[in-house]
């Protein structure tokens, strides 16, 4: 054996298997600190709602979509994605407060994301897709659906309008929508 | 049988070969405690200079 001798051999691997062992605490434990003190996750458990009837959903009747405050300043957002398009598909939100997107759709899968924020997740017919998040810069930033979902995919895509906390006056009935022209 | 040092034949098991295999696997572990070093230092550089400062998810 020219190299080095078996026992050698062994205590290299070893040495390695620890330096793995420790680039994977690093990770996972950045992972599960950012979880725990900073509660960041994954978006997920939206519920399940009925595809067929969702125009027709106390929820995501035309009525209720977009942008609306409940009694405790909670800001919520409903949209609706259809092939091939978002309703509304323009939504206003301020900066600096946490907001709740839900989105469904009633026929295939779809996807949206919302450029320069962390705000990602799959929409699939026959559940609610809910992600919780904090715009920190006003602008418009642009949500396109991310998941293929037909000819007209390319052309699926909204606005979000991210404006200061002073310029956001929702309405009498907490709604708040674009201002358009 | 002699054996000039500069010789880098493996015929005869000589001691100059010996010795670069023996310095080998120092070099390898070098080379990839770096490149997994390297590959470490980017995945936290994008966590905490990209994916954290675009606001926070759940």
């Amino acid at each position: 054996m020219p190299a080095v001798s078996e026992g050698e051999i062994v205590a290299g691997e070893l040495r390695w298997g620890m330096f793995v062992a420790l680039v994977i605490a690093i990770i996972f434990g950045t992972v599960v600190w950012s979880a725990a003190v900073m509660q960041r996750m994954p978006p997920s458990g939206g519920g399940v709602i009925d595809p067929k009837t969702l125009h027709l959903s106390a929820e995501f009747s035309e009525a209720n979509l977009g942008t609306a405050v409940g009694p405790h300043g909670a800001v919520f957002v409903r949209v609706v994605a259809a092939q091939f398009q978002f309703t509304p598909d323009c939504i206003v939100v301020p900066a600096g407060r946490e907001v709740t997107l839900r989105f469904s759709s009633p026929d295939v899968i779809h996807g949206i994301l919302i450029a320069g924020t962390n705000a990602n997740t799959m929409v699939v017919p026959g559940y609610v897709s809910q992600v919780k998040t904090v715009f920190r810069r006003t602008g418009d930033l642009m949500m396109p659906c991310h998941e293929f979902c037909g000819l007209g995919h390319s052309q699926m895509i909204a606005t979000v309008r991210v404006v200061a906390p002073a310029e956001f006056k929702p309405g009498p009935d907490g709604r708040a929508a674009c201002a358009h022209g | 049988m002699t054996q000039d040092a500069n010789d880098d034949r493996v015929e005869d098991g000589g001691a100059l070969p010996n010795q670069v295999m023996r310095e080998v696997p120092r070099g390898a572990f070098a080379l990839a405690l770096l490149t997994a070093g390297l590959l470490v230092a980017a995945w936290l550089a994008i966590y905490l200079w990209v994916f954290l400062p675009r606001g926070p998810v759940a």
